[in-house]
């Protein structure tokens, strides 16, 4: 036989061969967990059909503080991979047990940056015991290009999984930063058309957008749903005297009465959801260009104007190829 | 031959103390030599196999034997302790994934080896009963550590003081038993298995009580000031993590830096690993890093290494039970011979009365044949036991 | 049954010399052979049953010629023929009764099976140690013993008894009971008894009495040359 017939006859079973071990391989999804909803929305961009994503908190929890329960704790273990945000965020996962080989620190590339929050209050033991800090600010995506470090960690992570699949991957990933930096190209116009005007946050859990797009923020410690007493009230006025905000940013709508005496105060009120948890309607990027244009409404711009676009989720691309609107 | 053997018999019955001696002396002579080959070979199986299939092991500088033994068989030399910061350090390079182990506490005898989920699935470790750790404050117990203790999953187990007059240092943790082990015939079996941060938590390092910024007791708050409030020792600190208290637990240093006693690096590939150990071994030493105050160790040759010593020394052991087993066959042969000129006179009375030189010779030839037997199958019994048991007591006798 | 003649032996690197010109015991005679120490008397019967050969002469019993067998065959003729009593009873401590009794089976080409058992448990009750089959040979009386050693001599059925100094260690009381158990057994089998004996007081009960100086002129005690029996 010459070699011509021979690499005509196995070069073709050779590949079949490949082919069937491929497909053997792509029929099996990541399993993959998340700790946050963001991290849950870029590996579901990222991974498409690649892989199944969890985000089991209960959606009227704040995944930062929820503690799961021994099940849940064993579904983690049981991922592929568990997506961590970093950043001392959801401290649960320092208090149970998760495979070390399999947890994603989709923050640790930028750690040196990490904010500390010093207005805390502290304990400590003894004149000369251990002490706490205050703690570190959680919250990274709302540094969109943050967020794009970690999206490009969770592709890392997954083509190490599967490096068959990287192209797919890479396409996904590139699909997704795009959509985050226009976005932060967007909120970055917004926030710069009046550098350093005063707002106030409702919780201080606005650090990083304030780092990345300059907003001179202050932060008191209200609940969306709760009516401040009238401590608060007092320590609001006093906080306006010196910090003259015309707009304060919540995390989610307040209460009419909180929103009128706001209004009394001459403070007006706009929603910036932090999007940690799944949204009862629509996704991160929707949520998100709806928290533009609320900055764009607290930045003195309407929202339609020529000089803003709004940023709409860019096309995706499937797993096959063809493009999707 | 009956008969030679009949008359043998009761020949070595009615003199059963001598008979006794002399099937004990025979049994010594060929238990000992044989029983220390069985464990010495069991001890090398044990020692090797566990270290062949651990790649590679990173510590402090120090004793590498005692490193290894400490991570390796869980021994009761604790090395110094190295950051935990080593773990992302290798995990960084790329070259190796990272295990980290903190060997160091004991709960009524055993060790508690501090790691993560990681180890179960390097060494195969598989649950019998119960699950896996998941909270803090948990443990999973080897197979032998459960049936030592009588315990099973819902059961408790409190960690040892380290020292009685440390009062204020390491305390016990009263831990949960999540799950038991199923046997592995290794170190494995008599480890208690918790999360580094649970080890942390005997240690001291992570601890839990009441929010002190919210107590209305003042004898349990010693000031307060910007932004911070001191607690005075008064403030009790759990003993035990309960669902309802998990949430309090907490630390107060940086975890880079909280101890552990190894860590196990398995490496990608061969080049990987041999890249690796390059970086600890022959470093500059101006460069700062772990290689100045680690190593990196093959575990197999270190065992290999203690185990040369070991045939070594078995083989002047052998020398020694050699000379003893000579000496003691010569002692017995004279003991027979001076038996058979006691014997003369009924020898001298079977030969009259018809006896010939070759009955004579049968009928001696039978004593010895059935102490020799009878020392043969006690040999045989002897070292079935020992063959049962090698595991237990290589480890209660080697392996420490 | 048995016949000397002509015989000399000498131990091997010793003084003592033993010459029997001619004796002759017809079969079924109860002989006394008696002497001084060292006359030789035991050398005797180990030449008749074999134990010795001599340098000279012949020795025929039961018509063999002794003396000229070879060793194997004089093994094997002893044990068939002959039965020995000894002074000292020569019973092993470590076997019982029984066994003792048994004992040349064991240590012989004869054949021990069920009826030799029944012929042994037999003897005994005959000779009065019935009861004590399961005892072990040191815990019997002097007698008792005796009579054991004699049941082992009879068991085979020699034609041939050699007793020496049988009743040498026995009391007054028993000499005289083990003597007539002797000759009843001897009487019973229809065997030969060649006795070695001190006591002269039970001479007189023997069919005839032979005195080694006859033969053994310097066994004498005022004669020159030691004497090795």
């Amino acid at each position: 036989m010459s070699k011509t017939t021979c690499a005509s006859r196995f070069v073709p079973l050779l590949l079949l061969i490949l082919g069937a071990f491929q497909w053997a391989l792509a029929g099996e999804k990541l399993n993959i967990y998340t700790v946050n909803y963001p991290l849950a929305y870029f590996a579901e961009r990222i991974g498409g059909d690649l892989a199944t994503v969890s985000f089991p908190a209960p959606p009227d929890v704040d995944p930062a503080f929820w503690m799961p329960d021994a099940e849940t704790i064993a579904a983690y273990q049981g991922a592929d991979l568990v997506l961590l945000n970093g950043a001392d965020y959801a401290k649960w996962t320092a208090k149970v047990s998760l495979p070390r080989s399999r947890l994603v620190d989709t923050s640790r590339g930028f750690k040196d940056q990490y904010i500390q929050q010093p207005s805390m209050t502290t304990h400590s033991h003894g004149p000369s015991g251990q002490h706490s800090h205050g703690g570190t600010a959680f919250t990274t995506w709302l540094d969109l290009d943050q967020a794009a470090q970690q999206a490009e960690a969770i592709a890392q992570a997954m083509t190490r999984k599967r490096p068959d699949a990287k192209a797919q991957i890479e396409r996904n990933l590139a699909a997704l930063k795009g959509d985050l930096l226009g976005l932060d190209a967007r909120i970055s116009e917004i926030t710069h058309r009046a550098p350093g005007r005063p707002l106030l946050a409702s919780h201080p859990v606005y650090q990083y957008l304030a780092r990345r797009y300059g907003l001179n923020l202050t932060s008191v410690m209200w609940e969306p749903d709760e009516v401040p007493s009238e401590s608060q009230w007092t320590e609001l006025e006093g906080m306006l005297k010196d910090h003259p905000a015309r707009w304060m940013i919540w995390e989610g709508q307040p209460a009419a009465k909180t929103i009128e005496r706001l209004r009394a105060l001459g403070v007006e009120t706009a929603v910036f959801d932090p999007c940690a948890n799944r949204p009862s309607t629509g996704d991160f990027l929707s949520v998100m260009n709806a928290n533009a244009e609320s900055l764009d409404r607290a930045f003195g711009q309407e929202f339609g104007g020529t000089q803003g676009a709004r940023v709409v989720r860019a096309p995706t691309r499937s797993s096959s190829g063809a493009s999707e609107p | 031959m009956i008969d030679s053997l009949y008359v043998a018999w009761r020949y070595l019955t009615y003199n059963w103390g001598r008979s006794l001696t002399l099937v004990a002396c025979v049994t010594l002579i060929a238990v000992l030599p044989l029983a220390l080959e069985l464990l010495l070979g069991e001890s090398q199986r044990q020692l090797l196999d566990r270290a062949e299939t651990t790649p590679l092991v990173v510590g402090a500088k120090g004793s590498s034997l005692d490193l290894a033994m400490n991570s390796l068989y869980f021994g009761d030399t604790v090395p110094e302790p190295i950051p935990m910061a080593t773990v992302a350090r290798v995990a960084d390079t790329g070259l190796a994934e990272p295990i980290p182990l903190y060997v160091r506490f004991k709960a009524r005898g055993f060790p508690i080896v501090g790691t993560n989920l990681d180890y179960f699935e390097f060494r195969g470790l598989k649950i019998a009963q119960g699950r896996t750790l998941s909270m803090l404050g948990e443990c999973v117990l080897g197979a032998g550590v459960a049936q030592a203790l009588g315990l099973e999953p819902g059961d408790s187990l409190f960690s040892s003081p380290e020292t009685l007059f440390d009062l204020a240092g390491v305390f016990p943790l009263k831990m949960h038993v999540a799950g038991v082990l199923a046997p592995t015939h290794g170190a494995d079996d008599l480890a208690v298995f918790v999360d580094l941060a649970t080890a942390w938590v005997i240690q001291g390092l992570m601890h839990g009580h009441e929010d002190v910024t919210r107590v209305t007791d003042p004898t349990l708050v010693m000031g307060r000031s910007d932004g911070n409030v001191t607690a005075t020792a008064k403030l009790m600190q759990y003993n035990e993590i309960t669902p309802e208290n998990i949430g309090s637990f907490h630390d107060h240093g940086d975890p880079a830096e909280y101890p552990i006693t190894a860590v196990i690096a398995l490496p990608r590939d061969t080049k990987s690993g041999a890249i690796l150990r390059g970086r600890y071994v022959g470093a500059d030493p101006d460069t700062k890093g772990d290689a100045q105050t680690q190593q990196i160790l093959v575990p197999g040759q270190v065992i290999e290494g203690l185990l040369a010593n070991i045939f070594r020394i078995k083989n002047v052991l052998d020398a020694v039970i050699l000379v003893v087993g000579t000496a003691t066959v010569l002692a017995l042969i004279l003991v027979f011979a001076l038996s058979l000129r006691l014997r003369q006179r009924e020898i001298r009375t079977i030969f009259k009365l018809g006896c010939s030189r070759s009955t004579v010779a049968r009928l001696l030839g039978a004593e010895i044949g059935i102490i020799l037997a009878a020392a043969a199958t006690l040999t045989g019994l002897l070292l079935a036991v020992v063959a049962h048991f090698d595991e237990p007591l290589v480890r209660a006798l080697f392996i420490r | 049954m048995i016949e000397v003649r002509d015989v000399q032996f000498a131990y091997r690197g010793g003084s003592f010399r033993l010459a029997i010109p001619a004796l002759r015991v017809p079969g079924g005679e109860r002989l006394a052979v008696i002497g001084p120490s060292g006359s030789g008397k035991t050398t005797l019967l180990n030449l008749i049953a074999g134990i010795l050969t001599p340098a000279q002469g012949r020795v025929e019993v039961a018509g063999s010629e002794v003396s000229a067998l070879a060793d194997a065959q004089r093994r094997d003729f002893r044990i068939r023929t002959i039965g020995f009593v000894f002074q000292d009873f020569e019973l092993l401590d470590y076997l019982d009764v029984l066994d003792n009794i048994l004992h040349p089976y064991r240590i012989s080409a004869l054949r021990l099976d069920r009826t030799v058992r029944e012929r042994a448990r037999a003897l005994a009750e005959r000779l009065g140690v019935g009861d004590k089959l399961k005892r072990r040979a040191d815990d019997l009386s002097q007698g008792e013993k005796q009579r054991v050693a004699i049941c082992r001599a009879l068991l085979p059925g020699p034609r041939l008894i050699l007793a020496d100094e049988a009743t040498g260690n026995l009391d007054p009381h028993n000499k005289g009971l083990i003597l007539d158990l002797l000759f009843d057994s001897v009487d019973t089998h229809g065997a030969t008894l060649l006795a070695v004996t001190h006591d002269h007081e039970l001479l007189p009960r023997f069919d005839r009495v032979i005195d080694f100086a006859d033969f053994q002129p310097d066994s004498r005690p005022d004669a020159k040359g030691g004497a090795a029996a």
